[in-house]
């Protein structure tokens, strides 16, 4: 399961259908939201725009252009 | 049972109603409007989101120790002040800001309340917002790592629980880093049962004498190692500690909160807090101050934060994808923080209002002794007995409950009762209580070191200003010095409430939520400048009752903490009276300060309300052309057929 199958495909893409589908969908909404919290989807779209494969050297110059990003994040009170 | 059912009712009224009213009338939003995340999606910082995993990271992100801590010592009032305050100031005030906020910030490009308010206000509205800022970092980091402290002196199993999580999410860095790059879920789930073994491991260690004894800390110790961690969190990389942290208390957080939601709903806890106590007339002894105004600056997460607003034009607005979103996000995740403080309140008051007190009143009200601790309390008609609170400090782990003040002690207790009621009983209410005791300093230690690392940040910007270097946000020097800037200036109010003979949070938390709620009077300054500028003014009062209410408090609670001439209350009476009584020159000059940084904080209130009110003033009478700076509108590619 990719991140982007509920992001960014417009107002339709989540809506959630009859039965077993429902529980798939809403857990995998779940999984979306942990992912894109936990910022694995945010290496995701790293890894889709330079076009390069996980790895620790990805992963690290993942990590150097979000340190001001995540470091300028504040957590609320 | 009844309270959460009318809670939810008031929270789905609001949602369906005042919020659909916001939306149509004043925000007018257009879900043809394309948002900043569409037009400059960029895979990093602007990225169009699905609504609901905005909403989730919207959520993690407010949510803070702030709506647990703030309703516990509100309690003391009895549960209905807070309550109504929750319900009241969540629906008609914090989520109107942070609704409108988010819509604004979506308009602007994603710009930061800061920004903003230097392009609406005027410069002096700029400069303000960011003095608020630096203020509210510096007062709230200070008083959050007193909260940590109370909770952890003399607690060897929390103490070396929490040291704990060091290593642990050094380790987890480490592992994202080398081993498994990028598995950040994986790591922070790791993480959590590493944590689980060392509340375990917590457990042999304050039962072995030799190894309690290193955990064993004073509060001053522990302040020390406190600071330097904030010191050490500031100034290393990332990767190492911050981020590995965020995430191992971000997912504790989303899954106590989870928990602590079934335990409510599962047990029906019954509350022993009457609705209102003694202690509405001032006299309490958590803190001293009458329900007005001081309830409603105790409590600010959860009814209204002004530390909100910078989230809220922070990362959120990058992600939205499209403006008729922002009301689900904006208002509905501040109706979910408001619900968790609601949680709070009940975990607060389910506990005997006998063991409230006997935990959250300081030795300089209560005594020394447990002995003489229970006779005053019984004496305010709260019964309980020194054994009663043997017993129960027993069956946490605990040596004594009693001055543990800062609110987080109560609330673990009172969590652990919901949660040793609903799975494990008796047995594993000591591991239930440091549960929550680890989950409360996790919550509070990564907002310090995350603030800290801001706080850092600002003071570069403005330092850059000065001399170029040290704007240099990676040049290491820079990174020192301004990290020891602010370590100091945290430390410094940590250090006071520490000797602090009332306990710190008598004077720091009412400081704390007077500098929070200025920079909601910011916030909400800006929203209405905006709105009037939208030529929407006959709306204007959905920003401006909660604008003035906040006024309203926030000057009261100010005057009072000032001037008031109960030593308890006001601070030159404090100081007076430690002079007369040959107290030390440090405890007073800590009141003069105290009384400075609050008269500097309403000061830059009335600072920003008269630029504003004149604002609005000259923009009402047609004297000034008023110009909304909202980007042009494009038309989105999201917008249904």
């Amino acid at each position: 399961m990719r991140v982007e199958t509920v992001r960014g495909q417009g107002p339709h893409s989540t809506s959630l259908r009859s039965g077993p589908r429902r529980t798939f969908n809403t857990a995998r909404l779940l999984m979306a939201v942990l992912r894109e919290i936990f910022d694995e989807s945010a290496y995701y779209r790293f890894l889709k725009r330079t076009r390069t494969e996980r790895s620790r050297e990805s992963y690290a110059e993942f990590l150097r252009e979000n340190a001001i990003v995540t470091a300028r994040r504040p957590r609320c009170c | 049972m009844w309270l959460v059912v009318a809670a939810v009712c008031c929270y789905a009224l609001g949602y369906r109603f005042y919020s659909s009213f916001i939306a149509a009338k004043i925000l007018v939003l257009d879900a043809e409007r394309a948002t900043p995340a569409e037009r400059l999606d960029n895979g990093r910082d602007f990225v169009p989101t699905n609504k609901w995993v905005v909403f989730g990271h919207h959520f993690a992100a407010i949510a803070g120790p702030g709506p647990l801590v703030g309703p516990v010592l509100a309690a003391q009032f009895g549960y209905l002040p807070g309550t109504l305050w929750l319900l009241a100031g969540g629906v008609f005030g914090g989520c109107v800001q942070d609704f409108v906020i988010l819509l604004f910030s979506v308009r602007r490009d994603g710009k930061s309340l800061t920004e903003m308010a230097r392009d609406e206000i005027g410069p002096v509205g700029g400069f303000i917002a960011y003095a608020a800022v630096i203020s509210i970092i510096v007062i709230l980091l200070g008083v959050c790592a007193l909260v940590v402290v109370n909770a952890l002196k003399s607690s060897p199993w929390g103490t070396f629980t929490i040291a704990m999580t060091i290593p642990i999410a050094l380790l987890m860095g480490v592992y994202l880093r080398r081993l498994r790059p990028g598995r950040v879920l994986e790591s922070s789930l790791l993480g959590f049962i590493l944590v689980m073994l060392a509340i375990w491991g917590g457990k042999w260690i304050s039962q072995t004498p030799s190894m309690a004894h290193w955990f064993t800390l004073s509060a001053t110790s522990l302040a020390l190692i406190i600071i330097g961690y904030g010191f050490a969190a500031s100034a290393l990389p990332v990767w190492l500690l911050l981020a590995p942290r965020d995430y191992l208390s971000t997912f504790v957080k989303l899954g106590t909160i989870g928990l602590l939601a079934l335990g409510i709903v599962a047990l029906r806890p019954t509350m022993h807090m009457p609705a209102l106590t003694r202690f509405i007339d001032g006299s309490g002894p958590v803190f001293a101050g009458r329900v007005f105004p001081f309830a409603f600056i105790t409590i600010a997460c959860g009814a209204i934060s002004g530390f909100h607003s910078l989230i809220s034009s922070g990362t959120t607005p990058k992600l939205i994808r499209r403006e008729t979103e922002t009301r689900m996000v904006g208002y509905g995740a501040m109706l979910a923080e408001s619900m968790v403080a609601i949680m709070a309140t009940i975990a607060a008051c389910v506990l005997q209002p006998g063991i409230y007190f006997a935990i959250n009143s300081p030795a300089g009200i209560v005594g020394q002794t447990a002995e003489n601790a229970a006779a005053v309390i019984s004496g305010w008609g709260f019964p309980v007995s020194a054994l009663d609170m043997h017993s129960l400090a027993q069956s946490v782990g605990e040596q004594s409950l009693f001055n543990r003040t800062g609110g987080a002690p109560a609330f673990a207790v009172g969590m652990a009762h919901i949660f040793s009621n609903s799975i494990g009983g008796q047995a594993l209410m000591a591991i239930w209580y440091h549960f929550a005791i680890m989950f409360e300093a996790l919550f509070i230690l990564t907002v310090l070191d995350a603030g800290t690392r801001v706080g850092r940040f600002m003071l570069q910007d403005a330092l850059g200003h000065v001399w170029r270097p040290m704007g240099r946000t990676s040049w290491y020097p820079s990174i020192l010095v301004t990290s020891a800037m602010i370590v100091t200036a945290w430390g410094y109010f940590l250090s006071q409430g520490v000797k602090d003979p009332l306990g710190g949070i008598n004077s720091l938390w009412p400081l704390f939520g007077i500098a929070n709620q200025l920079l909601g009077i910011v916030a909400l300054c800006v929203a209405t400048t905006i709105i009037i500028k939208m030529q929407r003014a006959r709306y204007a009062a959905v920003t401006i009752a909660p604008l003035a209410a906040l006024v309203l408090v926030t000057f009261t609670a100010s005057w009072h903490k000032v001037f008031d001439a109960n030593p308890r209350i006001g601070f030159l009476a404090h100081a007076r009276q430690l002079g007369s009584g040959g107290g030390t020159a440090r405890l007073i000059f800590n009141d003069r300060l105290d009384a400075v940084v609050t008269s500097a904080l309403i000061i830059m209130v009335a600072l920003i309300l008269v630029e504003s009110v004149s604002r609005w003033m000259s923009g009402l009478s047609g004297r000034t052309q008023a110009e909304v700076r909202e980007t042009p509108f494009v038309r989105t590619r999201f917008a249904e057929k």
